[in-house]
């Protein structure tokens, strides 16, 4: 009895001592603004800034590809910010929970969302009025060539095969998506509104099952990233026919180009998911470009090149206006696309795209 | 020569030998507190062991997995909260031990099983993972549909003496779980233009509220509960008692295995599956199921254990993760360099036979450290009432935050628990509750995709009859159901009858 009470009274002291740090931390930040005159004063705060850890909200899960990439960037950038990073992941709605979170969160900088393409299409699907518009990108830290792959016994050697039996008997075709919004129903809706081609749509609730129905023969197709489905290509266990971008990839020389067969895709390309940390709009500039700073010297690290060349990420490593053109670009010319084929009712201008 | 000499890598090397040591050991107590979970601790890990070795720390990962699999069982037993959904089944029969005093007997055993169902499973995987992944890839999205069945079969297992009111927890539990954003087409369902509830309910959450959260209340508003003093002395269960459940535990640990290859169904479903199968099969238990049956915790615990070694089946011989622990492994050896996929076994060996290996030392450890700690865990359950049950909510409130980080599954823990209070105090069953959310996703997603691929609904019935693995499926439900009737009990009372009048 007398040993609970004493482990129950170490642990308020514990409590109590992590509260009277956390407390103590303005009054430190507060203290520090006095000291520095008036004219200056808004320049002490950039300097001071961050004065205590700043949290990163991952849109997926753990063990994702979005998470696998924003760890080590955060492992690295925290030695040039000077502050710890805590990575959090908050999953569901399709990354929209993290999305919305960050955005309920004080514009300050200290509340980072670590995300993937998806905010992008939010408004068009109705999942949540938010997109990254709504946010300043820190850094774009790169994107992904994606392809379009068959089960190694399937009837389609190329993409035109495929896609003359597509349009010759439509919705017998299988495509294994990741429900709607995910990389194979926006690729599909690409195809859909450059050849006219339809597919019957079967989503899965992970890339890994989409792909797993492939190679099992359940689905005729799927569309991958290459991180994911590499291996699979080169034991054979499945095969890429075409690749949607405009450049080849070292170890996938032998696969066309989707340009190749339908040069029209020129218009769309290049086009991919990517990968980027944003903070809330209405965030200080000076902040801002502390943050950019040091995740960009984060992500020039050598370590970090690395980890980007064994997921098979195209490096971007984008800030600022560019990084700005680049997501408004993205998005106008997905919506053009989606609206094209049919896939979502509102326009781009409906949308305020354009 | 040379498998052996990859074997021999890690138990060679003391480090080595002392991480995968260490896993076990805090895994286990991250697995009894419900709301952390292997995949949390693992990703954690993850950024832990970012500038380390590679074998290292993949054998640091191992051992945690194994520990935390076998953690849930302890706050199952103890406090009738599991840790993780695989411990559900446990708790059934666990906590009725326990509060015979036979707490120490029931982790005894609990260890004793999770150990043979983790050595059935790397058996497995070492010596069979082609095969076993090239069963796994003919599950077609019918089948998970008629697995889903099957686990719904259970709620007349775990229900109370009333069908009626283990269906009606059911049923609520199933309308719970179609709450959130549809995943297929991202439509909003029951969510009122409420952002945070997009994600629906985490069936994790729903259980730590419903048996947690619950049961604490339970307990504040019944007057003069005596904590149950403890028995001790056998703990360590004897041979022949290990002997005397083999061919139940060597069952329960292949179905195991092969439910925790599938990369749609894992530990959880495997555990519920085989508790059913065990109620129904055993005849004659020492005492009866869902009052302290040994039987019912052998069953789920080989089988939660032995789908570790079914998990890594895909992710070494297909690259796809057999559930979301490994899912979280392919990332970190990707990060380590190395290229999780189907080229894994002939290209790095050594990974291959390293996984097997320190999954081996792992389960040796969890002998020593599961039957070491009994004592002391069995003190809990003697603590009084007035300290331990608010811990107990503290802690639950605490877990169902630490899932996603989520203010919002606070809320939803805290209303389940309520929720459970009125169930248990009006002797509904709410296992079949946590069934329901459970299943929901398994049968309403694979009902829709069995749809999609066949055209139609009597398409999709025609299919069962064109696949060998779907007729079995849906032959084995057949006679589950069937013997469920009362034509079917007639017929055999009357027939037993006259077996026994000609024996005369």
């Amino acid at each position: 009895m007398k040993k609970i009470m004493i482990l129950g009274l170490i642990f308020i002291m514990i409590f109590a001592a992590g509260c009277s740090k956390k407390a103590e931390e303005p009054v430190a930040a507060a203290s520090n603004e006095l000291v520095a005159n008036a004219q200056e004063k808004t320049q002490a705060a950039d300097d001071a800034f961050p004065t205590k850890n700043i949290s990163g909200i991952v849109q997926w899960g753990a063990g994702g590809g979005t998470d696998s990439l924003m760890r080590p960037l955060a492992t690295l950038a925290e030695k040039h910010i000077g502050q710890s990073i805590v990575v959090e992941n908050k999953t569901g709605g399709t990354g929209s929970i993290a999305t919305q979170y960050v955005h309920d969160a004080a514009a300050d900088g200290y509340t980072l969302l670590m995300g993937a393409e998806n905010p992008q299409l939010y408004t068009m699907l109705d999942i949540i009025n938010l997109t990254y518009k709504d946010f300043e990108p820190v850094i774009i830290i790169g994107d992904e060539t994606v392809g379009i792959t068959v089960g190694k016994n399937s009837k389609y050697a190329t993409l035109t095969e495929l896609i003359d039996a597509a349009k010759a008997n439509p919705g017998t075709i299988t495509l294994a998506t990741t429900g709607k919004g995910g990389l194979p129903w926006s690729v599909a809706s690409y195809i859909t509104a450059v050849t006219g081609a339809t597919f019957n749509q079967v989503p899965y609730d992970s890339d890994a099952s989409a792909r797993t129905a492939v190679i099992s023969g359940e689905c005729d197709l799927t569309v991958a990233k290459i991180q994911s489905g590499l291996e699979s290509h080169l034991s054979g266990d499945w095969k890429y026919i075409s690749l949607f971008s405009k450049n080849k990839i070292e170890k996938l020389e032998e696969v066309s180009l989707i340009t190749d067969d339908y040069p029209d895709f020129d218009q769309f390309l290049p086009w991919g998911p990517f990968y980027g940390v944003f903070v809330n709009a209405g965030t200080d500039q000076a902040v801002i470009d502390k943050l950019s700073e040091s995740f960009m010297a984060a992500f020039e690290d050598s370590s970090y090149q690395e980890i980007l060349a064994s997921f098979n990420i195209n490096p971007l490593g984008i800030k600022g206006e560019e990084a700005k053109t680049y997501l408004k670009n993205w998005q106008l010319n997905t919506a053009e696309a989606l609206y094209k084929s049919g896939s979502i009712t509102k326009s781009p201008e409906e949308l305020g795209l354009k | 020569m040379s498998v052996l000499q990859y074997l021999l890598v890690p138990i060679m090397d003391i480090h080595l030998l002392i991480l995968v040591s260490i896993g076990v050991l805090s895994g286990i107590y991250i697995g009894a507190i419900p709301g952390l979970s292997g995949t949390m601790a693992v990703s954690l890990l993850v950024s832990f062991t970012f500038g380390w070795e590679t074998n290292p720390a993949i054998a640091l990962m191992l051992g945690v997995f194994v520990g935390v699999v076998y953690g849930g069982s302890r706050s199952a037993v103890l406090l009738n909260i599991p840790g993780a959904p695989a411990a559900v089944a446990t708790a059934l029969d666990g906590y009725p031990m326990a509060l015979k005093g036979e707490a120490g007997r029931a982790m005894g055993i609990a260890t004793s099983q999770s150990v043979v169902g983790t050595l059935i499973g790397i058996v497995v995987l070492a010596c069979f993972a082609p095969l076993v992944s090239k069963l796994a890839l003919k599950f077609t999205s019918v089948d998970y549909l008629l697995l889903g069945v099957m686990g719904m079969m259970m709620v007349g297992s775990i229900g109370s003496k009333s069908i009626f009111r283990g269906l009606t927890t059911a049923a609520i539990g199933v309308l719970l779980g179609t709450i959130g954003m549809d995943s297929m087409t991202a439509a909003h369902r029951f969510t009122f233009g409420v952002t945070y509830l997009l994600p629906g309910v985490n069936y994790v959450v729903a259980m730590i509220g419903l048996f947690g959260i619950a049961e604490a209340l339970v307990q504040i508003t019944t007057k003069d509960i005596q904590p149950i003093k403890q028995k001790i002395d056998k703990i360590v269960p004897s041979l022949d008692v290990v002997k005397k459940y083999m061919p139940l535990t060597v069952r329960s640990s292949i179905v195991g295995v092969l439910v925790g290859a599938l990369p749609g169904a894992g530990g959880d479903i495997a555990a519920l599956l085989t508790y059913d199968q065990a109620k129904r099969t055993v005849k004659n238990p020492e005492v009866p199921f869902g009052e302290g049956a040994v039987e019912g915790l052998v069953a789920p615990e080989a089988a939660n254990n032995a789908a570790i070694g079914g998990a890594f089946i895909p992710m070494l011989t297909l690259g796809i993760p057999g559930d979301a622990v490994t899912a979280v492994m392919i990332g970190a050896l990707t990060i380590h360099g190395l290229k999780p996929g189907p080229n894994m076994m002939t290209a790095s060996p050594d990974m291959f036979y390293l996984i097997v290996s320190c999954l081996f030392i792992a389960s040796i450890a969890l002998v020593f450290f599961g039957m070491t700690g009994i004592k002391i865990f069995t003190k809990i359950v003697e603590i009084p009432k007035g300290i331990l049950l608010p811990i107990i909510i503290i802690l639950s409130v605490v877990g169902s935050y630490a899932i996603n980080n989520s203010l919002f599954d606070m809320f939803w823990a805290i209303g389940f628990g309520v929720l459970g209070y009125f169930f248990k105090r009006y002797d509904y069953p709410v296992a079949p509750c946590v069934l329901g959310i459970i299943l929901t996703k398994l049968l309403e997603e694979n009902y829709r995709r069995g749809i999609l691929l066949n055209k139609s609904v009597s398409g999709l019935i025609l299919s069962i009859f064109h696949s060998p693995i779907s007729f079995s499926l849906f032959a084995l439900i057949v006679v589950m159901f069937g013997t469920q009737t009362k034509t079917y009990k007639k017929w055999k009372a009357a027939r037993d009858a006259k077996a026994d009048v000609k024996a005369v």
